[in-house]
């Protein structure tokens, strides 16, 4: 009888066991097992309120504006009938590098959101500030940072149809030069020629510089240079062109077509024969034979004069993933495929000890359609040998994908410009 | 001695059983604590997912728009961020509501997604379906899903006089409430009478605004109507950063109408198809169509958009062996409606509407499984845009692999 007595006492135990174990073991209801991702849906609602800035319009109202319950007739309209809310906007003020967040009005569906509510908050804008982005300066941290435009009013340019040289040249200024330290227009082919004689034209930094030859397959020849580096049909010139290149370390841009394939100088060439076969006076032909020797002239290998052509016609070319990134980064947006005929060989990176560092297209084959190159030692060379006409979007695109200068945006937080929206959900209903 | 041995017994068998009893009831409880995780892990998983479908373009970015097999997918409008989503991609999935469409002249099944006269047939070849979205997800044959993305505003339109003038009256509500103030903009197309337009219908399109009243509703009037004829409202109210769509067609003549198939989503090509061939009917005939294509501008206002007609704007269609469909190009990929109207005789009218992306009327996209029946579904919402409509997505996610508990 007693074991049966101790038994009873053992289960009066493990009942109490059990009854005192259920009771902390609570099981959550079932809204809290799988709930609605309240805080998501907060987000979310408020970014559809603002899909035409028009939440950010209302919260910059006063308290008393008629936007306010337009706002409140969204938010109900769109929120599932059991889904209370509560939004509340901030403004956000900055003193002494603290923030400061005071409530400036409140609209709300319910007395209260329950025991269990989420929120998501949004940052929005005044429509009447603009942000500013201040570009970082190519040559800031370094050496260089001038940028030279060849302007020059006394030659003429080819395949650069629909446009002058001066038009590509302004458009040129206005989109480089926030990116570079000093800008230089060189307005005739006098400056040019001080230039490559090493005299700076406004006491800028001639080193490190880039040079962007605005005259498509042309390139302007000053007279001196004319009288004196003249063999081959100016070949000579260019040899001299790559040569100074090298020397200063420059990047020498060329914008359209096979590079330097004629030399301008309306002042210079006046005669009855002086055009590029093609009815444009003050020009001479100097065929590939002058890109071969500026290359020669670059790697600084001694002059010989190669007439050999060396581009090809590659076709359609697309825009390669680092200047599809770069185009959102600078917000310069050329079109994604162009056509290349004159896009050179990958065999020159060899030949004369190039490294392509930036491709702005990708290469088809053995074909680079546009890329900057940069030699071993010193000197770069940027190559579109894309058909005409030219787009100098996207010399701007492979200059910056180059060189990369940061771009730094003004402050979000300035005070008075934002408001922090604050939408509070809580479900009612069910369990 | 025998009484401590009964005694023995007894308390052994009571011990025993007892001993069952609370492990039973022991087990239960944990089974259900187990049952409870597992249940919150779907729900974890459902947010997870639906966050993965929606703010992700798919592979590659531009499958929406054309007839690629996408190998990521995503329904994210890969020009936007955050979520934005694709009207084109929306357009691609398989609905699991419409029945399959069969057009004997192409040999081909359509997948479905028409409501009233808003034709919407894809091509099964470049619908997407659930079970490769499901591989494509990663969770084939672990998770089922249904995904439905529902217009949040209804924009409601119902005849109240058929002419002289016509009168029709327009309610916006939302999910919880009427739409109070909203402006309502409109497009009213009427297909002309007599044979104004040669031998193709001719129609008018006329534009306004208005604004919703307290309840939501506004009554809108066209004396220009002053006989039955055929025509078709389309609306737009938006409030306040929301933006519904609806639209409403009468049509004077049913018994043969158009019936538009996209066929080719890259090259934007459009099948127009005698309706006979499709769901056939009584009394085939043939009849003239005459196509325009209206947008919805940055203003909220409905701009036609010109078709040249080698496009194949204006033809001619019949039913049966011999006659061929016709085509018809869409002029852009910014998502609009293509308004089809069509005749038999000069009072014998009616028009068609098929939307350029799912949004430009609003239409509701289910894609996935059903889960009636299922032990445990997970529900996760969304609020989402595409192309400025406002829309919500819901997710519902269960598990295939089963509930049993070893306790």
């Amino acid at each position: 009888m007693m074991r049966t007595i101790e038994i009873f006492m053992v289960i009066i135990i493990i009942t109490a066991a059990f009854i005192i174990s259920s009771l902390f073991a609570v099981l959550p209801s079932p809204r809290q097992v799988s709930p609605l991702n309240l805080r998501r849906l907060a987000l979310t609602t408020l970014q559809t309120l603002d899909v035409d800035h028009d939440l950010s319009e209302t919260v910059f109202n006063e308290s008393d504006n008629l936007a306010w319950g337009q706002l409140q007739i969204a938010l109900s309209a769109c929120l599932p009938p059991n889904i209370v809310y509560n939004l509340t906007a901030y403004e956000v003020s900055s003193a002494s590098g603290t923030e400061l967040y005071t409530s400036i009005k409140s609209i709300s569906n319910a007395e209260s959101l329950g025991i269990a509510s989420d929120a998501g908050s949004y940052l929005v804008a005044s429509s009447n500030v603009t942000f500013d982005v201040t570009p970082e300066k190519i040559g800031e941290h370094g050496g260089g940072g001038t940028l030279y435009v060849l302007n020059c009013s006394d030659a003429n340019g080819w395949w650069i149809t629909g446009y002058t040289a001066q038009s590509l040249a302004q458009d040129l200024y206005s989109l480089l030069s926030p990116y570079f330290q000093t800008t230089i227009m060189v307005q005739n082919t006098t400056q040019l020629g001080q230039m490559l004689d090493g005299t700076p034209l406004q006491n800028e930094t001639l080193q490190n510089a880039v040079v962007i030859n605005t005259f498509g397959e042309a390139v302007p020849i000053p007279s001196n240079y004319a009288d004196t580096y003249n063999r081959d049909s100016y070949a000579e010139y260019c040899y001299q062109l790559g040569k100074k290149v090298h020397q200063y370390n420059w990047t020498w841009v060329s914008i359209v077509g096979y590079p330097l394939y004629y030399v301008s100088n309306t002042g210079y060439f006046t005669g009855p024969n002086d055009h590029n076969t093609w009815g444009i006076y003050g020009m001479k032909r100097v065929e590939p034979g002058g890109f071969n020797s500026f290359l020669r002239g670059l790697d600084d290998q001694t002059y010989s004069y190669n007439g050999g052509w060396i581009t090809g016609s590659p076709g359609v070319v697309y825009l390669s993933s680092e200047a599809l990134y770069y185009c959102n980064y600078y917000g310069i947006y050329p079109a994604p495929y162009h056509t290349a005929t004159r896009a050179l060989p990958s065999g020159i990176t060899s030949i004369y000890n190039l490294n392509v560092t930036t491709y702005i297209f990708n290469p088809v084959g053995n074909w680079i359609a546009g890329a900057v190159y940069r030699h071993d030692d010193s000197g770069a060379l940027l190559a579109l040998g894309l058909t005409r006409t030219p787009d100098i979007r996207l010399t701007a695109l492979g200059l910056l994908s180059d060189y990369k200068p940061r771009l730094y945006a003004s402050e979000y937080t300035a005070s008075g410009t934002s408001r922090l929206v604050i939408l509070q959900l809580g479900q009612v209903g069910g369990v | 001695m025998v009484s401590s041995t009964i005694d023995h017994m007894v308390a052994t068998v009571v011990f025993l059983g007892a001993l069952l009893l609370f492990v039973g009831l022991f087990n239960q409880t944990i089974q259900t604590a187990i049952l409870y995780q597992r249940h919150r892990y779907i729900a974890t998983k459902c947010s997870d997912l639906l966050d993965n479908i929606l703010l992700n373009p798919g592979y590659p970015l531009d499958w929406g728009t054309s007839n690629c097999t996408p190998t990521g997918f995503g329904i994210q409008d890969p020009e936007f961020t955050q979520y934005k989503l694709s009207p084109f991609s929306l357009m691609r999935l398989r609905s699991s509501t419409g029945e399959l469409v069969y057009y004997p002249k192409t040999d081909s099944y359509y997948s479905n997604i028409t409501m009233g006269y808003g034709f919407l047939l894809v091509p099964l070849t470049e619908a997407i379906n659930y079970s490769a979205a499901a591989r494509l997800l990663g969770i084939n044959g672990t998770y089922g899903f249904q995904l439905t993305i529902t217009p949040i505003i209804t924009v409601s339109i119902k005849e109240l006089q058929p002419k002289n003038p016509l009168i029709l009256s327009v309610n916006v509500t939302g999910m919880g409430f009427p739409l109070a103030n909203a402006a309502v903009s409109y497009c009213f197309l009427t297909v002309g009478e007599g044979g104004g337009g040669g031998p193709y219908p001719s129609y008018t399109m006329e534009y306004g605004t208005d604004f919703a009243d307290e309840t939501g509703s506004v009554l809108l009037n066209f004396p220009s109507v002053k006989t039955d004829v055929s025509y078709v409202l389309i609306v737009y109210a938006h409030l306040s950063g929301l933006v519904g769509v609806g639209y409403y067609e009468h049509a004077t003549y049913e018994d043969n109408y158009v019936v538009p198939f996209i066929d080719n989503l890259e090259e934007r090509r459009v099948l127009i198809a005698h309706s006979y061939d499709v769901h056939g009917g009584d009394s085939p005939a043939e009849i003239a169509y005459n196509a325009s294509f209206v947008l919805l501008t940055e203003d909220f206002t409905l701009r036609e958009m010109p078709m040249e007609n080698s496009t194949g704007k204006v033809g001619k269609i019949n039913y049966g062996e011999g006659k061929p469909y016709k085509n018809i190009t869409i002029p852009t990929y910014n998502p609009g409606i293509l308004i089809i109207s069509y005749r038999k005789s000069a009072q014998e009218t009616g028009v068609v509407l098929m939307p350029w992306g799912i949004s430009a009327m609003a239409f509701p996209v289910t894609f996935g499984d059903d889960p009636f029946g299922r032990e445990w579904v997970a529900t996760d919402i969304r609020q989402v845009i595409v192309n400025n409509i406002a829309y919500q997505a819901k997710l519902a996610l269960w598990s295939l692999q089963g509930y049993g508990v070893i306790g």
